[in-house]
């Protein structure tokens, strides 16, 4: 027993000495460049054309084991991955989610029917009631993404050749949803530190209606699908510039006063 | 309308005037005509005219929906092609507490 821990001791003592060791213990300066890890947080983009180039597996498997070590609220890891890389189940999902995204598009998206026209009203009147119901899947957003879907413009899952599913367990602690944030995070940054392009992919929540397919995901209680992360080489480099995005409004109080920054 | 009535109103997302999309700037000089942020555009927004690397072919952004994500400069070796601005709604979906757009600032 005794030489079991040791060894276990001996090989926490070597994985320590890794080349990231240290890296916690020194100060950053003012207007420093940036450093690798954050440069590769910036240059990260959505990627939703892929090469048909499968991944090879023992990188996915890597990948996973970055979003393994993803921090969860009491360390619950409130989660399951599910990898598909099957060209058949991956068309038979893209499938599925565009039939739904016809149908929701049938009843929801009012742009088809001309101004001033009852029909038109009518089913601006339906999506409004169900707009209040759920404001968020029904954001403007998406519902232009499902009317793209629903006229063959934009793939579900950008025919991407892996899908990677880190779906949720219900029954974790406090909030897994963000949990499943974390760990996708994770698997994103992890996959674009390997030249990997992803995607993060919502509609897959469509899914859930489908039994049978659900079942194939092993996505029965106490797992539900959350999001999907799209896996695949990009196709051009996605990385050849840092970008501008919005700010946002910072409220910072610091000495009992309270500043609002940018 | 007050802006409590006006945070309750739901914008058609198909009226110019309710859900305000932005164009994307495309530096006519430097655009070299890859077409690689065609390919990429997200929103479907961009379109080449003229043939695929033909010097003079420009891109030209032909369609409403453009969401500002900026994944067309990203590609670019050019970097002729930018959002400057982010698409907003009004009412219920109205963007709250942003400011001007802004590359990666080093603090």
């Amino acid at each position: 027993m005794e030489a079991a821990e040791a060894a276990v001791l001996d090989e926490l003592e070597e994985l320590a000495r890794g080349p990231g060791a240290g890296a916690a213990i020194h100060e950053s300066l003012p207007g420093a460049e940036w450093n690798a890890l954050e440069d590769a947080f910036l240059r990260r983009r959505s990627v939703r054309k892929y090469k048909a180039k499968q991944v090879p597996a023992h990188l996915v498997r890597r990948i996973l084991e970055i979003g393994r070590y993803a921090p969860s609220q009491g360390n619950c890891q409130p989660w399951k991955f599910v990898v598909v890389r099957d060209k058949d189940m991956i068309a038979r999902l893209e499938r599925y989610c565009v039939d739904e995204c016809k149908k929701l598009s049938r009843l929801l998206d009012y742009s088809h029917y001309a101004k001033g026209t009852l029909r038109r009203a009518v089913s601006r009147l339906t999506a409004g009631v169900f707009n209040r119901l759920d404001h968020n899947m029904l954001h403007p957003v998406p519902v232009s993404a499902v009317k793209a879907i629903a006229e063959g413009r934009f793939a579900v899952f950008h025919k991407a050749p892996t899908l990677i599913f880190p779906l949720m367990d219900k029954r974790g602690v406090g909030s897994p949803e963000v949990d499943i944030g974390i760990v996708g995070t994770n698997i994103v940054m992890a996959a674009h530190s390997h030249g990997l392009g992803s995607c993060w992919v919502g509609f897959s929540k469509l899914l859930a209606r489908n039994k049978e397919l659900s079942e194939m995901l092993g996505a029965v209680w106490p797992y539900e699908i959350v999001e999907t992360i799209a896996l695949g080489y990009p196709i051009g480099d996605p990385t050849q510039n840092h970008v501008p995005r919005q700010t946002h409004e910072i409220t910072w109080w610091e000495d009992g006063k309270k500043q609002i920054l940018y | 309308m007050s802006p409590a009535i006006q945070r309750h109103r739901l914008p058609t997302w198909d009226d110019p005037d309710e859900a305000v999309y932005r164009r994307v700037h495309i530096d006519a000089a430097a655009c070299d005509g890859c077409k690689l942020c065609t390919v990429i555009c997200p929103a479907n927004v961009l379109e080449l005219v003229g043939a695929k690397g033909d010097k003079k072919s420009r891109v030209k952004v032909d369609q409403r929906g453009c969401i500002s994500c900026n994944n067309c400069l990203a590609i670019c070796a050019k970097q002729a092609i930018r959002a400057t601005e982010s698409y907003d709604f009004v009412g219920y979906y109205k963007q709250l507490d942003v400011g001007r757009f802004s590359p990666p600032r080093r603090f």
